[in-house]
């Protein structure tokens, strides 16, 4: 078995992978950024001992880009695999992370992968692949993201199970911070109480709020060396605002905790 | 020459007199977004606004030279209520100007923390230095700072009687040793007021008696919650405006009217007292003053005999009014058909053509717009695509048979799909207040008609599906809905003529035009609905809804909006919107448009960012 990516369980996700997988049942997580879905993922496909094929979605990216297409090589056409087909033939994880991101035609190709058929039709070669029982789909979303032209399908979310992920409680997420850099409990501590009060400027202050990886993006800046105001200006404030007044104020819930 | 003289010489002692430190003053207004944000984030209620608190007699003693002076007897306390946290309007007790600062922010720490209110003042604000200090110890070295610039500034205990004396040691000590003080020794006089410690709340208006128990300065006027510094500022610029065509009562001052009620309600033997003062000081008090609770009604009543608007006549009522419920925030309780909504259309409406001055921009605006309409289209000669361009291929393919020199171009053909699944409803504030006047020559209301005709312009151009309304409110049993443009309708001269009709209306009950406008929205079939409010002001009727009632009913209806599916947005002309739009709409969700007359041209671009 291959070593295990540090993964802090918050419930009973990784149980319910499992039954997922065991059954066949494609997989919805949805969360904030940065709030461990990916790292889950990868724990999972290492855990199972599974090939994970992980997919980024973004705006052009189209049926073909998953499927696969023709291209010319020497004068001829030559047929090439998509990341979704060559999971689909070789067995495996496969990925669609920000799946909402992807533009609206792509998702219904996975439909036919994603009931209980499980097959995938290629229109363009004739093929129609059946999935292989270790074939499993996971896909992602950020339900909070500002873009709001974009929203998943009725008719695929009803496809899959879903997973609701959210920032860990204070005392987890702590866990996380040493078990990933390796940093002293009272950094973790105080590094998760500046979170938390970020947190509470969700939707008024700040867009988008600190996310668990950019904690441990600060706390590896400490476990650095680097001094602990500074690893959170450039780590949080920055990230998180280009409003100068409200980096000001973050600055000074950083101070507070910290200390200047 | 007497007055002369006597004005040498009160500037001579009140500058001996004055401890203040001039030059390292913090203001509340250099540091009021920082400080609202910092209190937020302690995880103070994100409901409350930040203003600055008026200044209040604290009853203590004072050295010789202040009372010679009359100065130093006033300070300007902290406290919150339900509302409004209220801080100084300016700190310059320290020397330096960061001493200052760190005190404003440790006031606001402290006002962030959760203490038990039924303790006596002097536990409370122990228990919560403590509470602060353990959640945020990097404030641990400031907080002993500040106490040890603070103590010098205090009466020296050794110059008092026994019984102030005890009282200002167990001040010093709890100051200094939080938490190690359980009650606070009585004594006849008030002691020295404590910068550093927020005020009970709400301030007390009893005007004479000192309570030794809590000991803490009594407020010397009724004062309430609701007078906040930015509401006087919007009478002010109220008052301002010239008066308009149909100048009729309702463009009477009515701020002036409403100051006399005041002014009936002020405590008369203060009031000699005060002559005392100058003439600034005693403007400034009344500043502070208004209507004691009892007497809120004949205030509204007058208001709103006043009020009576012309264009109530001119609009028919379309079908039945409608009932809408409300939301109670103090009661966290959801009204059932507490607002009856009517939806009116203005009779007095002829179909007519876009004005002449907007056709120059509407072309333009048409034109740029057009390019958001849904297009599916395939590309040629892309270096990736779905599938291969064969047309491109062959050309190639014969090019280098005939041993031509072949460029390498894409062989791949993509296509772009911009498909647009959306439909739009425009509520626009039709309220009173849009009939002041936004620049040199034109009014509110002016620039939101010129608004809705341009975006409509735009909006028809795109193909989306839009429909528009506008509402205004005179309490809660009626609410109108004007009419303008439903998602059916073609956009045409009858549409223009509606659009030319609008007039000011009452007041901007917004929740129950939101709920409405939410059931009207959500029932059209496209995946991404954009509910765009436009307005210039606050929610505010004559019914109590007004300050944070007003605002967390809007708050409500809008959650209720977007757990629909709906995408609430909201665009402004109120400068001071930054103080409660983040609440009610989110960072990303509102845009403050700086100089309204900006605003029929910024809207159709702003509706174009959004939704590309």
């Amino acid at each position: 078995m291959k070593n295990l990516p540090f993964y802090q369980a918050h419930g009973s996700e990784i149980e319910l992978f499992e039954r997922a997988w065991r059954n066949h049942l494609p997989l919805l997580i949805k969360g904030p950024t940065g709030c461990g879905k990916t790292r889950f993922v990868a724990y999972m496909a290492a855990k199972l001992n599974l090939p994970l094929y992980t997919v980024a979605c973004h705006d052009d990216l189209t049926a073909a880009d998953l499927v696969g297409r023709h291209l010319i090589v020497d004068g001829q056409t030559v047929w090439s695999d998509g990341p979704l087909t060559r999971a689909v033939r070789e067995g495996g994880i496969c990925y669609l992370d920000e799946v909402v991101e992807a533009r609206k035609d792509t998702t219904v190709v996975l439909h036919p992968l994603a009931d209980d058929r499980r097959i995938l039709p290629i229109d363009r070669t004739g093929e129609q692949l059946a999935a292989p029982p270790n074939f499993m789909l996971v896909v992602s979303y950020n339900p909070g993201y500002q873009n709001f032209l974009k929203g998943m399908k009725p008719s695929t979310r009803q496809r899959f199970i879903s997973l609701a992920f959210d920032f860990p409680p204070a005392h987890e997420e702590e866990l996380i911070l040493t078990g990933e850099t390796g940093i002293d409990a009272m950094t973790a501590k105080r590094l998760v109480s500046i979170a938390n009060a970020f947190r509470a400027l969700r939707d008024h202050d700040l867009e988008e709020v600190a996310s668990t990886r950019l904690l441990i993006y600060a706390a590896t800046l400490i476990k650095d060396g680097c001094e602990p105001t500074l690893a959170c200006r450039v780590s949080l404030v920055e990230t998180l605002t280009d409003d100068q007044e409200t980096a000001v104020a973050l600055r000074e819930v950083i101070d507070a905790t910290f200390g200047k | 020459m007497e007055e002369y003289v006597g004005e040498l010489w009160h500037k001579l002692v009140t500058r001996a007199a004055d401890r203040q430190h001039l030059e390292a003053t913090v203001r509340l207004e250099d540091i009021s977004k920082t400080a609202a944000i910092f209190f937020r984030a302690l995880g103070g209620d994100a409901g409350l606004s930040l203003s600055a608190a008026p200044s209040t007699r604290h009853g203590a003693r004072r050295r010789w030279m202040d009372r010679l002076a009359t100065s130093g007897e006033r300070v300007e306390l902290s406290w919150r209520d339900g509302e409004t946290l209220r801080l100084p309007e300016r700190i310059s007790l320290f020397d330096q100007r960061a001493l200052n600062r760190d005190l404003y922010l440790w006031l606001v720490a402290l006002s962030a923390a959760t203490v038990d209110n039924s303790l006596p003042w002097i536990l409370r604000n122990q228990s919560a230095t403590q509470i602060t200090l353990e959640r945020f110890p990097g404030l641990t070295p400031r907080y002993y700072q500040l106490v040890e610039a603070f103590l010098p500034l205090r009466p020296n205990p050794a110059d008092l009687p026994p019984a102030e004396a005890a009282q200002e040691m167990a001040i010093r000590k709890a100051l200094q040793y939080p938490g190690k003080v359980a009650t606070l020794p009585p004594s006849k006089i008030p002691f020295h007021p404590v910068p550093l410690w927020m005020h009970p709340t709400p301030p007390v208006s009893l005007p004479s008696l000192v309570n030794s128990n809590d000991g803490a300065p009594e407020r010397d006027q009724t004062d309430n919650p609701n007078t906040a510094k930015s509401r006087r500022k919007h009478a002010a610029d109220r008052t301002d405006m010239p008066d308009g065509k149909d100048g009729f009562l309702m463009m009477f001052r009515a701020e002036s009217l409403f100051s006399w009620t005041e002014y009936i309600k002020v405590n008369r033997p203060q009031d000699e007292e005060d002559d005392l003062e100058s003439a600034a000081q005693a403007a400034e008090d009344m500043d502070s003053m208004t209507v004691a609770r009892d007497s809120e009604t004949s205030a509204a009543k007058l208001r709103f005999d006043l009020d009576l608007p012309p264009a109530g006549e001119d609009d028919a009522p379309l079908g039945d009014g409608i009932s809408l419920p409300e939301w109670d925030y103090k009661k966290q309780f959801l009204q059932p058909d507490y607002c009856r909504l009517q939806e009116v259309v203005s009779q007095q409406s002829a179909p007519c053509e876009l004005p002449s001055q907007l056709r120059q921009t509407a072309k333009r605006l048409r034109s740029q717009f057009q390019a958001l309409a849904p297009t599916r289209t395939w590309l040629k000669g892309q270096q990736e695509g779905e599938e291969i361009d064969l047309d491109a291929w062959v050309r190639q393919k014969a090019d280098l048979l005939s041993g031509q020199h072949s460029d390498h171009r894409g062989m791949y053909r993509a296509q772009i799909n911009q498909q647009r699944d959306l439909a739009c409803l425009l509520l626009a504030d039709l309220s009173l207040s849009t009939d002041a006047y936004a620049s040199n020559h034109a009014r509110v209301i002016d620039v939101i008609r010129d608004s809705l005709f341009l975006f409509s312009e735009a909006l028809s151009a795109t193909g989306d599906s839009f429909a528009m309304y506008g509402f205004s409110s005179l309490k809660r049993g009626n609410v109108r809905f004007n009419y303008l443009k439903s998602f059916s309708e073609q956009y045409d001269s009858h549409v223009r003529g509606r659009i030319q009709a609008i007039k000011p209306g009452y007041y901007t009950r917004m929740g129950a035009a939101i709920r409405h406008a939410t059931t009207l929205l959500s029932a059209q079939p496209q995946r991404q609905r954009l509910l765009l409010i436009l307005t210039d002001g606050k929610p505010n009727d004559l019914d109590r809804y007004e300050g944070r009632y007003g605002i967390e009913d809007t708050r409500m209806a809008l959650h209720e909006a977007r757990q629909l599916g709906l995408r609430p947005f909201c665009v402004t002309i109120d400068s001071e919107a930054n103080e409660y739009l983040p609440h009610l709409f989110g960072a990303g969700g509102f845009a403050v448009i700086r100089k309204p007359e900006d605003l029929p041209k910024e809207l159709p671009l702003l509706y174009a960012q959004m939704t590309r």
